[in-house]
């Protein structure tokens, strides 16, 4: 309001000031045309008062003349013409008249050469010749010229004869005009030296004259009235001056007139009133000029520095606003808030912020051309502002909603607070929009929600936890308790005895396992645990997994089937250790929650490689047992969890179990999946990715002399793996679908005397077995070529038929080449099939050794050398590891067989107390075997015993099928004799 | 034709046997035929049929009057004469179509007969060529163009004629001012305003018509032509042909002139008997005669009429008898007779008994000084006063410039010149 007042203010003053101007200019303007006017008629009186003075003059003067030449001519007589003529030429010579006559009163005129010539002169002749006086009057000579005569009456004389009583001289009108000096502007007058009745005398127009009567013509052909031409007259007959003004067609003309002073003669003069006024209009033009230009420079220079000004305002408005505009841009631009400005009328965008693609994935400019745009990001269309609300919103006013869009690039949702003004700009009505990111905010409080969640979980997780930890230690420690009192008080029934100590073993065994999981759970998640890489057989790892497992699935008469699909890396690095944990996790997780004749399918599948140098499987373990709901499965990894349900209530459990396994997959880098439906099953799938050792080439088959061999299995997708699988050795794999084929093919190859290198059959074929073909084949080849038999079941059972039928080794189901090579190695290097005794073997494997242990615990020693005793170990006992060594280093080389070193001991650890023995000068130093002996059982516990020196690690409490196989492992079977 | 040659055959062989056969009393005694060409309808003036009969009848001797349709005329006789068949008197107009008839080869000089000092000035000079030879007598209505201005209206304006171009120049303007027409100017349709400003220039310099007929120059060389255009132009622009002169045509010059609309107009003294509108406000009585100002001469100028003469041919064997006609014609008393009655400007001296504009008698001291004879009409080969008018209007049209007009009334002449085939060797 006070701006558009301030305009019109403006406004109006330049219209004042525009008034004024125009007013003074006109007041200036009619002031100079006045004083223009009077000084123009004044200079036009003066001129034509000099022109009829001169004229005056000149009538005179040349009456004058011609009376002084009538003088002189009367004195002349006929002889004396020539002189006449001589006189005459040379004064009309000076003088500048045209013609020169001898008037006759009676007889005409007559010229100096004596040519006659009708001169009348109308009125004036009378004058002239009666009156004797000197006359003036306008004349056209019989040539055609019109002339001005001036006649006088002079003394009678004669020339040539002719008798003369008056001279008469003429003059043209351009030599009037001349003499009377009335060139004065430009020709642009006509001068006219009238009779009172306006009949034209003589004319000074250049070109000539076609005007007979100008007072006639001034009535025909100017504005003047009948009134004014009346006057005219009148002053014309009573000898007066006058001046006017009139208008002749398009020409305004000052009328001048005056008596000559001679006769009634009147000398008119009929000037335009712009060359009257030239030279002072030509001032009044020039000052006119000056003062437009003077105005308008003012004026320019004015405007110019108004619009300086302007422009520098305005540049320094534009350059604030383009610096805001830019600082707002790059503000914009580093927030998370949307600014948009629209016009309330059009709903057109007037401003939008450049971040918008950045925080919502549609360009600026695509929005700026139309904002509904943005309505295809919206999630929650409900929250659209109709136009109805918007118009709603009262001028300065505010409305705000909670909105969440989607990225239209990355999908990703943000949410916004969207707040609506209703604005008033240079009286332009605008909503600006302010749309505040608070995805962050909105994120974090998910988070803290979900935290707060976890938290809860966590807490109710470890609360139930302690709750089943008191349930299920308590649980075994109340049946250890229990029967270990029942077995004071029953000693001597060795029945009892055997049945209570069973009992508690298997307690103390699940206690174990419980504090086991705990404490690998806490080294876990405490960021302390370690991979141990080394390279590792994946056939090994499967032949272990099946060794554990399936005793446990047969337990329950489920049925395990292990498949391998396409595993070219039969070699790998990783820790095998935990690997075998993961796995086993899973699969006796499978074997405990399948129900009895339950299926258990586990797959170790090789994915595409990425790199050459690392291979990556897919573990797969499936079961059809219970399952698990779709929210357990969320929680399945999380530790301290379990389904509560009436099965698993029934099924021990830490709910430790798949936490270890994810972290230990994560631990890995791998990945782990469930797939469950509640009473179908659950199928866990992990994928893990080794890195691959340097192959090395295989020449062994070569050396072996092995080239081709046959294989005979009904599912002929194996015979084809095997193919594939020994495609690289070089080996030709021929096979066969069934046991007969296989027999004709093999007895073909024998007739041809190119007999297979070795003959592979399946166990279980329909038509004859492995067993009934390898009859068939050692019936028809003799016993030179080896077969061995595949198969995925447990051939303990059938070991004995088999050996007999003539199959010299098993090999398990699925096929491994390096297995397959294990196998066949010691039968090339003609290592006899070792006998039925092995089992005993086993069981002596230790006897007759002397062990040095090194055991700070009495009770733990005392349990250890007894242990030992019952295989027939012996066993010398050091508190400490400086009595170890002592012991080692007095000892003679061969005396102790072992030494198994406590970790923990006080005086000198077990790490130490191997570093000292393994730089003493014992001849043995370097090679006794010393094995950990510790309840240090983590990865990075087993590396530090080996960097100590150590050959091997056994985890308190001692399992003597682990300590079986470590020293068998370490020095071999012991021999028969061996008794220390 | 057949029939005219055998009756002109038995005239000869009753000329020739005859004795002293020249003499007008043998004539009056032994009847001869003279043959006669002309263009029908000239020999059916009144004044020819008259003149005809009155020879016939006092000498005796027979006329052959051999009348070609207007169209076939110039051809025709043309061929005759190519075949030295030319008739023993032979009517044409002087202009540029004699040409084609070698008129030294055919035709008898005239400048000895008794009767050549008996001509008017005008009618005399346009009876002679270039070198002073006559040609023919003048046996025709005679005219006088010039500018006739309503003198009446002159002088109750206070204004009187003009005598050189600057006065006309001035007149107009007074006349103009007046809110009179100063002049009627019928661009519709009329086309021989434009020959009455061109004949001073080619009559005053004979020479510049040999070149332009040689096609050594053009218009465009000669300035005079383009002053005079471009006269018309100016005139034009300032309103001293009024408002509607494109659409003023040869009907309406008698009422603008009779109305005292327009005060002058460029025509000839028999228009005023023949065409003017009798019961006016003004009458012939009201007008007067001036020269002619186009700008192309400082004094004006008068354009003498285009006269039929009555040629001898020089191979005729009845030449003398063919001279003797022309006598016969040229006899005071015979030519006023023929005229007796007729509305024209005198041909010879002593022609009294035909009607004589007193417009024309006034002013016979102006047209003796500047009178000229048609020149640019009936000398210029090609000339179309069609041609030039059409041109003249483009340019008052402001479709083309001055210059662009002079150029395009060069081009309509060579165009004529073109279509007809004609010579201007």
């Amino acid at each position: 309001m006070k701006k558009w007042i301030g305009r019109m203010a403006l406004l109006f003053l330049i219209c004042i000031i525009g008034i004024a101007a125009a007013l003074i200019g006109t007041i200036y303007f009619h002031f100079i045309s006045q004083r223009i006017y009077e000084d123009s008629t004044n200079h036009l009186e003066e001129i034509y008062d000099q022109v009829n003075y001169s004229f005056g003059a000149f009538v005179e003067k040349n009456w004058g003349l011609l009376e002084s030449w009538g003088s002189y001519m009367s004195l002349a007589d006929d002889e004396q013409s020539d002189r006449v003529h001589d006189l005459i030429a040379k004064e009309q010579k000076y003088w500048g008249f045209s013609d020169f006559y001898f008037v006759s009163s009676g007889n005409g005129c007559i010229s100096l050469e004596g040519i006659d010539e009708n001169i009348d002169m109308g009125e004036e002749w009378k004058n002239l010749t009666e009156k004797r006086e000197p006359v003036m009057a306008g004349e056209t000579l019989s040539s055609g010229k019109e002339v001005t005569v001036f006649a006088a009456p002079v003394p009678k004389g004669e020339y040539k004869g002719f008798s003369y009583d008056a001279l008469a001289i003429c003059y043209t009108n351009a030599d009037m005009a001349s003499s009377l000096n009335v060139n004065a502007f430009s020709g642009n007058a006509k001068c006219f030296i009238v009779h009172n009745d306006g009949k034209i005398l003589l004319s000074t127009q250049t070109g000539g004259n076609v005007y007979d009567n100008y007072l006639v013509y001034l009535k025909a052909a100017s504005d003047i009235s009948d009134s004014s031409i009346a006057k005219i007259q009148k002053d014309w007959s009573e000898g007066k001056s006058g001046l006017l003004y009139c208008r002749i067609g398009e020409v305004d003309y000052s009328i001048l007139y005056q008596p000559v002073g001679y006769q009634d003669y009147i000398l008119l003069s009929a000037v335009p009133q712009s060359v009257v006024s030239a030279g002072f209009l030509s001032v009044q033009k020039t000052t006119t000029n000056v003062m437009i230009v003077l105005s308008m420079l003012i004026g320019a220079a004015v405007i110019v520095l108004l619009v300086m000004r302007y422009r520098k305002m305005s540049l320094k408005s534009r350059t604030e606003l383009q610096y805001r505009e830019r600082m707002f841009d790059v503000l914009s631009s580093s927030v998370d808030d949307i600014f948009i400005m629209l016009d309330a009328e059009k709903h057109s965008v007037d401003y939008i912020s450049p971040n918008i693609e950045r925080l919502i994935g549609i360009p600026a400019e695509q929005a700026h051309k139309d904002i509904r745009v943005l309505l295809n990001c919206v999630v929650n269309s409900d929250i659209v502002i109709p136009d109805s609300v918007l118009e709603a919103i009262p001028l300065q006013g505010n409305i705000s909603r909670e909105c969440e869009y989607v990225h239209q690039s990355t999908g990703e949702r943000r949410g916004y607070r969207m707040t609506v003004y209703h604005m008033s700009i240079q009286d332009v009505r605008k909503y600006i929009f302010v749309m505040s990111d608070r995805t962050m905010e909105l994120q974090m409080n998910k988070q803290l929600k979900e935290a707060l969640t976890a938290a809860r979980t966590a807490n109710e997780a470890k609360s139930n936890f302690l709750s089943n930890m008191s349930h299920d230690i308590r649980t075994p420690m109340n049946a250890i308790v229990g029967f270990s009192m029942l077995l004071e008080k029953d000693a001597d029934d060795p029945d009892k005895v055997r049945k209570y100590t069973r009992k508690i073993t298997a307690s103390s065994h699940h206690l174990l396992s419980l504090i086991n999981d705990v404490l690998d759970m806490s080294k876990i998640e405490s960021g302390k645990t370690s991979l141990n890489v080394e390279r590792f057989s994946i056939p090994e790892l499967l032949d272990e997994l099946g060794i554990i497992l399936m005793p446990q699935a047969k337990a329950k008469t489920q049925e395990l089937r292990i498949h391998v699909q396409g595993v070219a890396h039969e070699q790998v690095i990783g820790d095998k250790l935990r690997l075998n944990q993961i796995l086993i996790n899973l699969l006796s997780n499978a074997v405990k929650y399948t129900q009895d004749n339950g299926k258990i399918d586990f797959t170790i599948s090789e994915l595409p490689q990425s790199t050459q140098q690392y291979a990556t499987f897919c573990f797969t373990v499936k079961d059809n047992g219970i399952g698990m709901s779709e929210e357990f499965q969320r929680q399945v990894f999380s530790p301290f969890s379990r389904e509560i349900n009436s099965v698993t209530n029934k099924i021990q459990g830490t709910g430790l179990g798949m936490a270890i396994t994810k972290n230990l997959v994560d631990l890995m880098g791998g990945i782990i999946n469930v797939e469950s439906c509640p009473g179908k099953g659950s199928t866990f799938t992990v994928e893990l990715t080794f890195a691959v050792p340097d192959e090395e080439e295989n020449e062994l088959w070569y050396h072996k002399k092995i080239t081709n061999i046959l294989v005979a299995d009904d599912d002929e997708e194996i015979c084809i793996d095997i193919q594939e699988l020994m495609k690289d050795s070089g080996v030709g794999v021929y096979y066969a679908t069934n046991g007969a084929a296989a027999v004709d093919m093999a007895v073909s190859a024998h007739n041809k005397n190119e007999d297979f290198d070795v003959i592979l059959l399946d166990l279980k074929m329909p038509g004859m077995d492995g067993i009934q073909t390898a009859y068939k084949l050692r019936e028809k080849l003799g016993g030179g070529v080896p077969i061995l038999v595949l198969t995925s079941y447990d051939w303990s059972d059938i070991e004995n038929e088999a050996r007999k039928a003539g199959i010299n080794a098993f090999m398990p189901k699925p096929f491994f080449v390096s297995t397959f090579w294990q196998t066949l190695e010691p039968l090339f290097s003609e290592i006899t099939v070792r006998d039925n005794e092995g089992e005993d073997i086993g069981e002596k494997v230790m006897a007759g050794r002397l062990f040095l242990v090194a055991e700070d615990n009495e009770m733990n020693a005392e349990i250890l050398t007894e242990v030992l005793a019952i295989e027939d170990v012996k066993c010398e006992l050091a508190s400490n590891g400086v009595e170890a060594v002592k012991m080692f280093e007095a000892s003679e080389p061969g005396y102790y067989d072992m030494i198994l070193m406590d970790v923990q001991m006080p005086v000198m650890n077990g790490y130490e107390a191997t570093k000292k023995i393994r730089a003493s000068s014992h001849p043995e130093a370097a090679t006794i075997p010393i094995v950990a002996m510790t309840a240090n059982t983590f990865a990075e516990d087993v590396r530090n015993a080996m960097d100590s020196g150590m050959n091997g690690h056994l985890a308190k409490p001692i399992d003597m099928d682990a300590v079986r196989e470590t020293v068998i492992r370490l020095l071999g079977p012991s021999a028969p004799s061996t008794n220390k | 034709m057949k029939k005219r040659l055998i009756f002109a055959m038995l005239a000869v062989v009753m000329i020739c046997s005859f004795t002293g056969c020249a003499s007008n009393k043998a004539a009056q005694d032994e009847s001869v035929t003279l043959t006669i060409m002309g263009k029908q309808t000239d020999l059916q003036k009144s004044y020819m049929t008259s003149i005809f009969d009155r020879y016939q009848k006092i000498t005796g001797n027979k006329l052959d009057i051999i009348a070609y349709e207007d169209s076939e005329y110039e051809r025709a006789a043309a061929d005759a004469f190519e075949k030295g068949k030319g008739s023993d008197i032979f009517l044409h107009f002087h202009n540029a179509d004699l040409n084609r008839f070698r008129v030294s080869d055919n035709f008898y000089y005239l400048n000895d007969q008794d009767w050549a000092d008996e001509l008017t000035d005008s009618a005399k000079a346009y009876c002679m060529d270039k070198d002073g030879n006559l040609l023919g007598l003048p046996f025709w209505e005679n005219s006088v163009s010039g500018c006739y201005y309503n003198k009446t209206l002159l002088n109750s304006l206070g204004l009187k004629p003009a005598s050189t171009q600057a006065e006309f120049d001035m007149l107009c303007q007074a006349l103009a001012d007046t809110g009179y027409t100063p002049i009627c100017w019928p661009a519709n349709g009329c086309s021989w305003m434009v020959q009455f400003g061109l004949d001073p220039i080619f009559a005053d310099d004979p020479k510049l018509l040999d070149n332009i007929n040689n096609n050594e120059i053009s218009y465009s060389d000669i300035p005079a032509v383009k002053d005079m255009v471009q006269w018309i132009s100016d005139a034009a622009d300032k309103g001293w042909f009024g408002e509607k002169y494109l659409e003023t045509g040869w009907d309406q010059i008698s009422s603008e002139m009779a109305s005292g609309q327009a005060v002058m107009t460029f025509i000839w003294d028999t228009w005023f008997y023949t065409d003017f509108e009798k019961g006016n406000k003004y009458t012939v009585d009201d007008f007067a005669l001036m020269p002619v100002f186009l700008n192309t001469v400082e004094n004006g100028t008068y354009e003498g009429g285009n006269l039929n003469m009555m040629m001898v041919n020089k191979n005729s064997d009845k030449l003398d008898i063919a001279l003797d006609f022309l006598e016969f014609c040229a006899s005071e008393e015979n030519y006023n007779i023929a005229f007796d009655g007729i509305s024209t400007v005198n041909c010879f001296k002593g022609q009294n008994t035909n009607i004589q504009s007193e417009m024309v008698t006034d002013a016979q001291k102006s047209i003796k000084a500047n009178e000229r004879v048609s020149t640019a009409a009936s000398r210029i080969v090609g000339y179309s006063a069609e041609d030039m008018v059409d041109a003249l209007n483009m340019m008052l049209r402001k479709k083309i410039s001055v210059d662009q007009c002079v150029k395009l009334m060069d081009e309509k002449r060579i165009a004529e010149i073109k279509s007809n085939g004609a010579s201007n060797d």
